[in-house]
């Protein structure tokens, strides 16, 4: 009876120090591989530039899309704030000045980001759902004020 | 005028089921299963009358007006009927009571108290649906603009494919319904045994075999309609329908080991309780809003909030049963070491992390949102990290589990054959290696595990001599053959696969490694609800030509441009071309991605063979 108990502890011990290993082996891929979304206003408030690849959103301003070389330069904002944008590579079908888009990349400061990839859109009708709530926020805070 | 029809039928069939409940508590069964029947053909009748809604463009009714338009094709008109939100949860209704009526007329000689009580609650799930498609996803609202046009469904949607993707998904996710039902009415008549899991088993199989059709149809779609060159992106709404899937294999492995010494009773019950949960839980992250995706076709919060009310509603109402009628006197057997059984439990096991981590990936961002107000996504990364290594031995194990013997550990004895067919799968993967010239630790180890599988299931069968046998073990061999088949094709899929992105102009060339791509020429047709633009490229790598057309259609109703990729499948490796248009700058422009994607006919062969699978055990059943 005694070894049967001591035995079961065994098997008890050793089942939850895998479970525990393997949850943090989760946990950790989990946390290296997520993106973060912010949006321009957010930006501006950071205490420090993140190092990792993140996303940024907000709508294409008017008249600020450039062509340099196989550059594009574009200004993305959400009616508060401002970032330059620049990224090479295929612009797609539904990058257009005056509607929402999703890039992501690295932040190289404030107020200037570098894309890797812009984020396909399905419909013109659609704003990326990051941008809408972030656009909701500051309409929200300035409603207080 | 139609919209009170429509809402009439809804009603009438609501009401008939509040009368088919009152009547089963009066105990008049024969009045009961009558106006069950009725309702069930009350609720048909309005799903057809929808798509007769739609086929004549009768825009006062809600649903067509906002999904449909007069010059669309027919059969899209027809498609559009469940391609939105209220008419897909008139399906999902019909569907729950498309299989209590099947079960009506196939369970005639089974016990009849647990058969009624089946059928009651079958009727309890189809009242709660149909309250919500009548008071918050009416499909059948009017429209008082009396408008002449319809606003047309998103073109993304009008894909033949998507036409019978949905339904098969929900013939997948509400066959869980009718096991639930199974469950709590066997539990409530202590009809939960041996023969209730050879019985329910069946109806577990169809409805996986249903949704592993609708998971591959949705695949095969994203492959050739969102042009990103990939079948599987661990996108979120793929998930949904990937969590129920897993723990509904995990339902049929243990209902196994029910269905032969009369164990694993609360274990199975569980599981079957929490595949429906999932299933509706699949159903409320696509249909809420919280996600955001083509699939997402209503932003209302209320109607969330209801479907996950419902959720939470099933789940404790079952528990409760459970609880209150799991004091099984379940004879103490022990599980033998290395048993038949034993290996049928770490599957389940192994099941249960895999659920796990698609859970943990697909919630943690939803969670962090509301919680904090952090916005993140996970990367595909993250799920391939965590699942290779598990699935290796997931492999492993699936190979050499049916070799054993029930109640008995004889693995000495099965030693030497399993060494055997890990030197063969060692000496497939070293030549593969030497022909393909490239060594990889995940890629041999894929490879590896994917052909051990292969090979101790062929064996397997070659093992079967009688055809009694070889039927028999049909489904399984089949289910698992194609599982190794599958692994071993997203291996080379993802190792070979090749992707190139650049931009080019009419004549131009693009040249990188050994392959020459020219953009040829291109033409602009109309079509009745879009204008195409349509390319010719031409590829040429060691000596061979290829001609690829992809195109960008500019839909007119409603005002969208979609790429139509081209493809060209060979057996080996697809040749995949997407464009697109950037109307932006001084030169005008085509991107191009070009894929070549390795085995992409390997992974929908081996996952026909896996619906085979089903297929077959449920025509060679016992």
């Amino acid at each position: 009876m005694l070894i049967n108990k001591n035995k079961r502890l065994m098997i008890f011990l050793v089942s939850l120090i895998t479970f525990l290993i393997i949850f943090k082996f989760l946990f950790n891929t989990l946390r290296s591989n997520t993106i973060y979304f912010f949006s321009p206003s957010e930006i501006l408030k950071l205490s420090k530039l993140p190092e990792k690849k993140i996303r940024i959103g907000g709508m294409v301003k008017k008249n600020s899309i450039n062509e340099k070389g196989d550059k594009y330069e574009f200004v993305l904002t959400d009616f508060n704030q401002e970032i330059s944008v620049t990224y090479s590579g295929i612009l797609p079908n539904l990058f257009v000045e005056g509607q929402g888009a999703v890039v992501e990349g690295k932040l190289v400061s404030r107020k200037y980001f570098i894309g890797t990839k812009i984020l396909a859109k399905h419909d013109e009708n659609y704003m990326p759902k990051e941008v809408a709530d972030s656009l909701k926020k500051i309409n929200n805070t300035k409603k207080i004020k | 005028m139609t919209n009170i029809v429509g809402n009439l039928l809804i009603f009438l069939s609501l009401s008939s089921s509040f009368v088919s409940a009152y009547f089963y508590f009066k105990k008049k069964v024969s009045f009961f299963l009558k106006s069950y029947l009725l309702s069930c053909l009350l609720c048909f009748s309005s799903f057809f009358f929808l798509i007769y809604c739609f086929v004549v463009s009768d825009f006062s009714v809600s649903a067509v007006y906002q999904n449909s338009h007069s010059t669309k094709p027919l059969i899209y008109k027809i498609a559009g009927s469940w391609g939105n939100h209220e008419g897909s949860m008139l399906l999902f209704t019909c569907i729950i009571a498309i299989y209590g009526f099947v079960f009506f007329y196939t369970s005639k000689n089974v016990e009849s108290n647990f058969r009624n009580l089946t059928i009651f609650f079958q009727n309890l799930l189809k009242i709660i649906f149909l309250f919500y498609l009548f008071f918050l996803s009416n499909p059948f609202d009017y429209v008082f603009s009396n408008p002449t046009e319809g606003l047309g469904l998103n073109p993304i949607l009008q894909d033949p494919l998507l036409l019978i993707h949905p339904p098969f998904l929900y013939f997948g996710y509400i066959g869980f319904s009718l096991i639930l039902s199974l469950v709590l009415s066997g539990l409530i008549k202590n009809f939960f045994d041996k023969e209730w899991a050879s019985f329910s088993k069946n109806w577990v199989i169809v409805s996986w075999t249903f949704l592993t059709v609708g998971i591959l149809l949705g695949s095969i779609w994203a492959y050739y309609e969102l042009g990103w060159g990939g079948y599987w992106f661990w996108d979120p709404v793929e998930n949904a329908s990937l969590m129920p899937w897993i723990l509904s294999v995990a339902l049929i492995h243990s209902m196994l080991i029910m269905e032969k010494n009369n164990t694993f009773k609360s274990w199975t019950a569980l599981l079957a309780i929490f595949t429906f949960s999932l299933s509706l839980f699949g159903t409320f992250l696509v249909r809420s809003g919280i996600l955001n995706s083509v699939h997402t076709f209503a932003n209302d919060p209320e109607r969330g909030l209801f479907i996950l009310g419902i959720i939470i509603f099933i789940i404790f109402f079952s528990l409760i049963i459970f609880i209150l009628k799991t004091n099984f006197t379940e004879e103490k057997k022990n599980i033998v070491f290395l048993s038949k059984e034993n290996f049928l439990m770490y599957n389940n096991l192994f099941l249960i992390f895999f659920l796990l981590v698609v859970i943990i990936g697909t919630v943690y961002p939803i969670i962090l949102a509301t919680f904090s107000n952090e916005t993140i996504s996970v990367g595909p990364f993250y799920y391939n990290t965590i699942l290779a290594p598990f699935v290796f031995v997931f492999l492993f194990l699936m190979g050499t589990g049916p070799m054993m013997k029930w109640y008995k550990n004889e693995f000495k004895s099965k030693v030497s054959l399993i060494i055997s067919i890990g030197l063969i799968s060692l000496i497939l993967v070293l030549v593969l290696c030497y022909l393909s010239k490239k060594i990889n630790i995940i890629y041999v180890l894929g490879l590896f595990f994917s052909f051990y599988l292969i090979s101790a299931t062929i064996y397997e069968i070659a093992l079967n001599t009688k055809i009694v046998k070889i039927k028999q073990n049909l489904g399984k061999n089949l289910s698992h053959l194609g599982f190794g088949l599958l692994i071993m094709s997203v291996t080379l899929n993802s190792f070979f696969s090749k992707e190139y992105n650049f931009m080019i102009n009419l004549n131009e060339k693009f040249t990188s490694d050994d392959i020459e791509i020219l953009f040829e020429d291109f033409r602009i047709t109309k079509q009745s609800n879009f204008d195409q633009f349509s390319t010719k490229f031409k590829i040429s790598k060691n000596n061979e030509t290829i001609i690829l057309r992809p195109s960008i259609r500019k839909y007119n109703q409603p005002e969208q441009l979609t790429s139509e990729v081209s493809i060209k499948n060979t057996l080996l490796k697809d040749f995949y071309l997407a464009i697109n248009y950037s109307s932006i700058g001084e030169r005008r422009l085509i991107g191009a991605r070009y894929y070549e994607n390795f085995f992409i006919l390997g992974i929908w062969i081996s996952s026909i063979i896996i619906i085979f699978g089903g297929i077959s055990r449920l025509i060679f059943r016992k």
